[in-house]
């Protein structure tokens, strides 16, 4: 069953390489974040909880490990790159800030391994969750080398939305009990919510028309969101978004495992590429004052 | 996605109704003349008689299934026949988000007596919609037709799909779209649960009528 699944999506993905383009596809939702913008603030992590119904486990099982924040901004304090004296310099500098989401990569490593298919890639070009489908095998989240999927080890419902907070919640949003895989949609909902529209009015989806939670919060508009679809078109497509525009101006391509820059001080990249998981997130490199 | 197409339709719980189709065929079985006879003049009975079959949807093949729900007791007996079948009053004319929202939604009170302060003001159910007026109350209806908070149902697109971009439908029949999910309600008085609203229900109609298979375009 899984198997079939695998073989579906990655015809379907081979055939969108090759054929300079995912015809099929509806859309292809991607992003770009500048890390030269991000100040590490934590406001897209706070907007994700507060949209996405997720559950807050404490401290005790925070260090566990079964925290399950869909959006984290990781740190760094390193850059080995530099060599190891110039480490303790930049040292001084503070930290590195990375927000890090669903990478919602087009050969996703979660998907084959789903034993019940339960994980699978829409014509949007996400990688979606059946929550209801799922049996908490955990095998996807083994197998996601950016560790973005969340299990719900223990109920929270009480515990994290005890009355009258529960009148908070995401109605457009399944709570999620024990026993379940999750992870982020990309604002499934709000995506949803725009196509609707658009179709009610009988037009196509414009571009930043709705933006997903973390990016609609990002103080310093760091994460820029939008249909990536445009971006084998060669030449630049007629009404490109903002989003391909710069993956185009940055020089990072989909279906590569190592980009290939005309110019090297172009700051585009995807994390862990190399790993041929082509990912629809790509970061713009931070540059630092020496 | 595609290996959820080709998962055999009997997975789906309804077991009732196959069983009745498998017991059907055994009786079937003996095809000599009179009982041949028997079943034509039976099934053609069935057909001809008035009202036992739905007008015809264009463009639409209607779900099947059938449940038996508890009867629900409403706060008043609100009778739908008489609204919808002899007063022949558009279902959206009450549900009036069905159109235009997921929600198809109860009538605020004053929709009601926008009509019952005039009509029919000495029976005793309007005399107890008049008493939750005056109190400013409304009436505390209870919900009969309920999918899981997993599901995500848009009454506006199935409308769109089934009514209004529907060519050669009438919005007059829209009460047959409307029984595809909730039964013939206008031969009801309260509402009650007659079709099962199972995953394996909707997606039989989605299969019959090219509906998305998405998973995520109902479960997210």
């Amino acid at each position: 069953m899984s198997l079939k699944n695998v073989f579906t999506d990655w015809s379907r993905y081979r055939k969108g390489i090759e054929e300079g383009g995912f015809h099929d596809y509806e859309h292809m939702w991607g992003m770009a974040v500048d890390l030269n913008k991000c100040i590490g603030c934590n406001a897209c992590a706070v907007a994700c909880y507060a949209e996405n119904n997720l559950a807050v486990v404490g401290e005790e099982k925070f260090y566990k490990g079964q925290a399950m924040h869909w959006m984290r901004i990781e740190r760094y304090w390193d850059e080995p790159d530099l060599g190891e004296d110039r480490v303790k310099e930049f040292n001084h500098h503070g930290a590195n800030f990375i927000p890090m989401m669903c990478q919602n990569c087009n050969a996703a490593t979660c998907e084959p391994v789903c034993p019940v298919a339960a994980t699978y890639h829409t014509p949007d070009g996400l990688n979606a969750q059946v929550y209801n489908r799922c049996i908490g095998s955990r095998y996807c989240s083994n197998n996601c080398p950016y560790r973005l999927r969340f299990f719900n080890f223990y109920s929270y419902y009480e515990s994290s939305w005890p009355e009258p907070l529960h009148m908070q919640l995401n109605p457009d949003l399944t709570v999620r009990d024990k026993g379940v895989m999750e992870k982020c949609t990309f604002c499934v909902q709000r995506i949803r919510a725009a196509k609707d529209k658009a179709r009610r009015e009988d037009r196509k989806v414009r571009d930043g028309e709705f933006l997903p939670a973390c990016a609609q919060t990002c103080p310093t508009g760091a994460i820029t969101f939008g249909d990536l679809l445009t971006l084998h078109t060669p030449g630049g497509g007629v009404g490109e978004t903002k989003v391909a525009q710069m993956w185009r101006d940055h020089q990072v391509e989909l279906g590569k495992t190592r980009q290939t820059k005309q110019n090297p001080e172009l700051r585009g990249y995807r994390v862990f590429e190399g790993l041929n998981t082509d990912p629809c997130v790509m970061y713009l490199e931070r540059v630092r004052e020496v | 996605m595609s290996n959820i197409q080709q998962l055999p339709s009997r997975q789906v719980s309804n077991r009732g109704m196959e069983g009745g189709r498998r017991s059907l065929c055994r009786f079937l079985m003996p095809l000599s003349f009179p009982w041949v006879l028997l079943w034509v003049l039976a099934l053609g009975g069935l057909v001809l008689m008035p009202g036992a079959v739905l007008a015809e949807v264009p463009n639409a093949v209607p779900p099947e299934g059938t449940y038996e729900g508890e009867h629900v007791e409403q706060p008043i007996e609100f009778p739908h026949d008489t609204h919808a079948d002899v007063n022949k009053i558009n279902c959206m004319y009450c549900h009036t988000y069905a159109r235009r929202s997921p929600v198809a939604g109860i009538p605020p009170t004053s929709k009601c007596m926008g009509c019952h302060s005039i009509i029919a003001t000495d029976k005793p159910r309007i005399k107890q919609l008049t008493e939750y007026w005056d109190k400013r109350q409304p009436p505390p209806w209870k919900k009969v037709h309920d999918v899981p908070d997993f599901v995500h149902f848009t009454h506006e697109k199935h409308l769109k799909r089934f009514v209004f971009d529907n060519e050669g439908m009438d919005v007059e029949n829209v009460a047959e779209v409307c029984a595809f999910c909730h039964g013939e309600v206008k031969k009801m008085t309260v509402a009650n649960k007659v079709k099962p609203l199972t995953m394996g229900f909707c997606r039989r109609c989605h299969e019959a009528n090219d509906g998305p298979f998405d998973c995520w375009k109902c479960h997210k």
